[in-house]
């Protein structure tokens, strides 16, 4: 299953201009999507491992792309969450 | 009558246009040697239209409203909305409505059940193998986009049953046209996965294998069961079924395949017998 407005919110970081507003005030960006408060939290904590189980993997790059993670990190942290047995099963 | 003057296919990724200046020169010299043989193979055609079989990167369409397959039938497109595509020209491109409509209908009349638009936005999926050739002139456009990023996808049969449509399509369409068909995407590779920058290089030779040889069952075989196992981008050997289809399974010649982890691609470019 998908969690449409965190997928919204990856979606709509495709526009450098929302990019530009993102970075500068990411609480007042994400207060324009109704998003659980768990996803908002994971959100907030660049949680690749919670996030990637939530949205379409090319709109999870997105997103951390348009939050300015480097694609070795972004890389990293997805293998991490892979083989962690607990964020395997959290947050489903 | 129209003609279809020739099937071909090219690998695509954004690192391609994006870090062009950091990748290694041999890469950069295999590369734009497999473009520019593919634009020089259409160009020699004399192709006045390119129907372009292409996945929608999130630019067209998202979760409230996914086509399996759309036909883009107005009379231009937007170009690439990709920072890193702000080079490509022209913008907007050229589209063919009444080829694009003559599709269309043919499909309907068939048992096939595309999508239709008047305005689409092609990205780097299709433009970024268009800019690379530098083609001499660039051809009309009819884009069919087809959803390869969200579960469920057509399946692979089907992708070579709509490429039969396309040919039967091309083959009625009742104006003079010379028709090229041009599928983008693939082969091996996986984006915002654990095995993202992964290349399956062994899954790759032996699709190469089977388009070569002009094979329909063991294709078929090889991609419902083991294209999702080769990354996510691999959905997008839809679009190379659909060409498959579209040169009636004649089997491809293979002009390189380059397994490049610089761009987290299996890149392939091939040209049909038609």
């Amino acid at each position: 299953m998908r969690d449409y407005w965190l997928s919204k919110l990856c979606f709509d970081l495709q526009e450098p201009a929302r990019v530009a507003d993102y970075r500068r005030d990411r609480a007042a960006v994400l207060d324009r999507y109704p998003l659980k408060p768990e996803v908002r939290a994971a959100v907030l904590a660049d949680d690749v491992a919670h996030l990637a189980r939530l949205t379409n993997p090319y709109l999870l790059r997105y997103y951390f792309a348009a939050a300015g993670m480097p694609d070795a990190e972004f890389i990293a942290r997805l293998r991490a969450g892979a083989s962690d047995p607990d964020a395997a099963t959290a947050g489903g | 009558m129209a003609e279809l003057v020739g099937v071909y296919a090219a690998s695509h990724g954004p690192l391609i246009a994006r870090d062009w200046h950091r990748l290694p020169d041999h890469l950069k010299q295999r590369l734009s040697a497999a473009y520019g043989e593919l634009g020089r193979r259409i160009t020699e055609t004399g192709a006045d239209v390119i129907v372009g079989l292409a996945p929608d990167h999130w630019t067209n369409f998202f979760l409230d409203n996914l086509p399996a397959l759309c036909i883009g039938i107005g009379e231009e497109h937007g170009g690439p909305p990709e920072p890193f595509m702000r080079d490509f020209a022209p913008d907007p491109i050229p589209g063919d409505p009444a080829l694009g409509r003559h599709i269309l209908e043919t499909a309907l009349a068939n048992g096939f059940e595309p999508a239709l638009s008047y305005r689409l936005r092609l990205d780097h999926g299709l433009c970024l193998p268009l800019s690379r050739m530098t083609l001499s002139r660039m051809p009309r456009i009819v884009p069919m986009l087809i959803n390869e990023l969200e579960p469920p996808m057509l399946s692979y049969r089907r992708c070579l049953a709509w490429g039969r449509l396309l040919r039967s399509a091309i083959a009625s369409y009742p104006a003079p046209a010379r028709v090229a068909i041009l599928a983008t995407g693939g082969l091996s590779h996986s984006i915002g996965e654990p095995t993202m920058g992964a290349i399956d290089e062994d899954f790759d030779r032996r699709c190469i294998d089977a388009l070569t040889r002009g094979e329909e069952g063991p294709l078929v075989d090889l991609l419902e069961h083991g294209a999702a196992r080769a990354g996510n981008g691999a959905h997008e050997i839809r679009n190379w079924a659909v060409a498959h289809g579209a040169a009636d399974c004649r089997g491809f010649e293979l002009l390189d395949y380059l397994p490049a982890p610089d761009v987290y691609v299996g890149c392939a470019f091939a040209a049909w017998r038609v």
